[in-house]
């Protein structure tokens, strides 16, 4: 009888274990899915953009930059910065997880890191030259509401700027309304929030402001406001060292 | 009846060939399309303080003419950068300007760049003219920097004059397998003008080459640089990130045949040496977003520390000697064959750098050192910047040197100095 009994418990927990790792299985599937859509919808494939950042610091002031940005593909993304004078003609450039700054001073690009921040305030490198969220990450499904989907993105590799990261998605729309980033040890780093759903034309519908905050920065607050996004076939050469000084010619 | 069938007939041949001249003469009035002209700069006001070393015989070369010697001098110059660019489709022309105002006298602006480009398309670029080089992957030191003016460690981000070349790059991406992306570089080096001031020798022109390739994740560089009478040089650099955070760069260089110059019996000797030049770097940022940037660089051509005494005893006793042309001949071989900014073998250089500072918006501090392994002697230099409005930055830059009398910054001809630079962008 003892024998049955053990024998039954045993055929139970494999069958729970072999539901619960379906169950995740599908629920990370279903969550990729989910993550490269909101992917799509966020970014189209290959395209030109121009962005205006703020950073808001406590006190009130404020201060601006212009950037026009190309990126391509999952993982190339390069950055000119348009204005202000201080800055103009500071080129970044993005290749997965490779990053570089090239100064007009300097006249050549020195690798950065995606924790850096080159124009400082709450937002760092890798969210201003940000990648395909499902390039960098493994979405599962946490949970979700009759409006939401609330995934749990965990980092690919090691080299990223964030080890993990809970995003909200509009069901209706398939469209990320916020992301919350975490590092290792679990402890919140930042807050974005995804705003004004605008219509850039080109059959592109996204948010056009991301705010974001941070526990770490008490009273900080950045914005980026998308201006203009449009389709823009261009070639590999682009994202390249040698290109970087000559990103002004695609404007 | 055969009147109004001429007529037709004119009419028609009139017609015919009036519509084809329309159609080969009219057209289309197309959009101005728009050649970008912008310009850009930077004007830097600067005031300095420095503490003068009397006892250093760079002091009393430099001085020599001076007759009240003071502990203290003033420095207050306006330095004006002025950068234009032209571009119309492939088509591209350039210019950096550089302006020193001092004291009341004619300017003399200097073109640190000045050249046209043509870019025949993303992966195919050539220019020609004034243009300023940047090879290798160290911060402050770049002893792969064949075609580079040479770099002042103290301010490596210093704008710095060009040279004269043709320049020819190809550059193709790869969107398979482990090289991403790889470029070839040519560039033809022509001598400055020095015969009548028009002319140089043509069988003098130098050449220098380079290879890039974005290789799993690292990006790689080889080099070469020719030119006759001078020495053949190779090199290769690498940079990486070993971490979000951690990144390592290296540079390492052969040169055959390099002039070394030495003082021995108080007179400059030339060698001939072969050997190898390299430099260790290391860019960590930490979870407070402090940036350390650490170097080790190793100068096959640099004095050792009795080699260095030597140069300092013959300084000093040509200063002693008081006579003119002794005195001359000294100061010319300081300010050109022993004018280098990295004079000796072995440099370790070391900055911290911390952004906004006790949440005070808008500064930035950092500290640097370079430390002359051979000698001992260091210099050290706190600098706080400030950017309280849009394209004004204020920096407050003391430089502090330390050594005993005979070694390399112990001898400097200043102890001390403070400067304020007020930096005004458009």
């Amino acid at each position: 009888m003892n024998k049955n009994r053990l024998f039954l418990i045993l055929i139970f927990l494999f069958v729970s274990y072999v539901i619960w790792a379906q169950e995740g299985t599908t629920n990370m599937t279903e969550g990729n899915k989910i993550l490269k859509i909101a992917d799509e919808n966020l970014m189209p494939v290959s395209f030109e953009s121009y962005r205006k950042l703020i950073n808001e610091e406590p006190d009130g002031s404020k201060k601006e930059f212009i950037f026009y940005t190309v990126k391509k593909g999952k993982d190339k993304v390069a950055m000119l910065y348009v204005s202000p004078a201080s800055e103009k003609g500071r080129a970044t450039l993005r290749l997965g997880d490779n990053m570089w700054l090239y100064i007009p001073n300097v006249g050549r690009p020195i690798r950065i890191t995606s924790m850096q921040s080159v124009i400082g305030g709450v937002f760092n490198n890798a969210d201003i030259m940000r990648l395909d969220y499902s390039f960098e990450y493994e979405a599962t499904i946490l949970d979700q509401t009759p409006s939401e989907y609330i995934l749990d993105l965990k980092a690919r590799t090691q080299i990223v700027a964030y080890d993990k990261l809970k995003m909200w998605v509009d069901k209706k729309n398939i469209m990320v309304t916020k992301v919350e980033c975490y590092a290792a040890s679990g402890t919140l780093i930042k807050t974005l929030e995804f705003k004004n759903v605008k219509n850039f034309g080109d059959e592109i519908m996204r948010p056009a402001v991301i705010e974001t905050s941070s526990p770490l920065y008490k009273g900080y607050r950045s914005l980026m406001i998308y201006s203009s996004m449009k389709h823009r076939k261009l070639p590999d050469e682009v994202f390249t060292l040698e290109y970087l000084s000559r990103l002004g010619e695609l404007r | 009846m055969r009147l109004i069938k001429n007529i037709l007939l004119v009419a028609l041949f009139t017609n015919a060939f009036t519509s084809g001249f329309s159609q080969e003469y009219d057209f289309d009035i197309p959009e101005e399309e728009e050649a970008k002209i912008e310009f850009n700069g930077n004007l830097d006001a600067k005031l300095g303080i420095l503490q003068t070393r009397k006892s250093s015989p760079f002091f009393g070369l430099q001085f020599y003419d001076v007759s009240e010697k003071s502990d203290y001098l003033s420095q207050n110059r306006l330095d004006f950068y002025l950068n234009g660019e032209y571009r119309y489709k492939k088509v591209g022309f350039f210019m950096k300007t550089f302006t020193q105002y001092a004291k009341e006298e004619s300017l003399s602006p200097s073109f640190f760049e000045l050249y046209g480009s043509l870019n025949l398309s993303p992966r195919l670029s050539m220019s020609i003219g004034k243009r300023r080089f940047n090879w290798g992957k160290g911060y402050a030191f770049n002893p792969v920097g064949y075609v580079n003016a040479e770099k002042d460690p103290e301010n490596p981000d210093l704008a710095l004059a060009g040279k004269t070349s043709v320049y020819i790059n190809y550059n193709k991406s790869l969107t398979s397998g482990s090289l991403q992306n790889f470029s070839v570089a040519a560039i033809l080096l022509p001598l400055e003008a020095e015969i009548n001031q028009k002319f140089a020798s043509a069988d003098e022109i130098g050449a220098a080459f380079k290879l890039y390739f974005l290789l799993k994740n690292i990006d790689l560089d080889f080099m070469a640089a020719f030119r006759k009478n001078e020495p053949q040089r190779f090199g290769m650099d690498f940079s990486a990130n070993l971490r979000e955070n951690v990144e390592i760069h290296s540079e390492i260089g052969y040169a055959h045949g390099e002039n070394k110059y030495l003082i021995v019996d108080d007179l400059v000797l030339q060698q001939k040496i072969d050997g190898v030049s390299f430099l260790l770097g290391l860019r960590y940022l930490n979870r407070f977003n402090t940036t350390l940037i650490v170097e080790y660089y190793h100068n096959n051509k640099g004095l050792s520390k009795n080699e260095f005494t030597s140069y300092v005893d013959y300084l000093q006793s040509s200063l002693d000697s008081n006579i003119p042309a002794i005195i001359n001949s000294a100061v010319f071989n300081m300010s050109t064959t022993f004018r280098s900014k990295t004079l000796m073998r072995d440099y370790l250089y070391m900055k911290i750098i911390q952004p906004e500072p006790f949440s005070w918006l808008y500064s930035s501090i950092s500290m640097f050192t370079i430390y002359n392994l051979a000698d001992n002697s260091l210099l050290f230099s706190p600098q706080l910047s400030y950017k309280p409005f849009t394209n004004f930055e204020v920096l407050l830059w003391p430089v502090f040197f330390f050594g005993d009398n005979h070694t390399e910054y112990g001898s400097k001809q200043f102890k001390r100095k403070v400067e304020i630079w007020m930096r005004f962008y458009f």
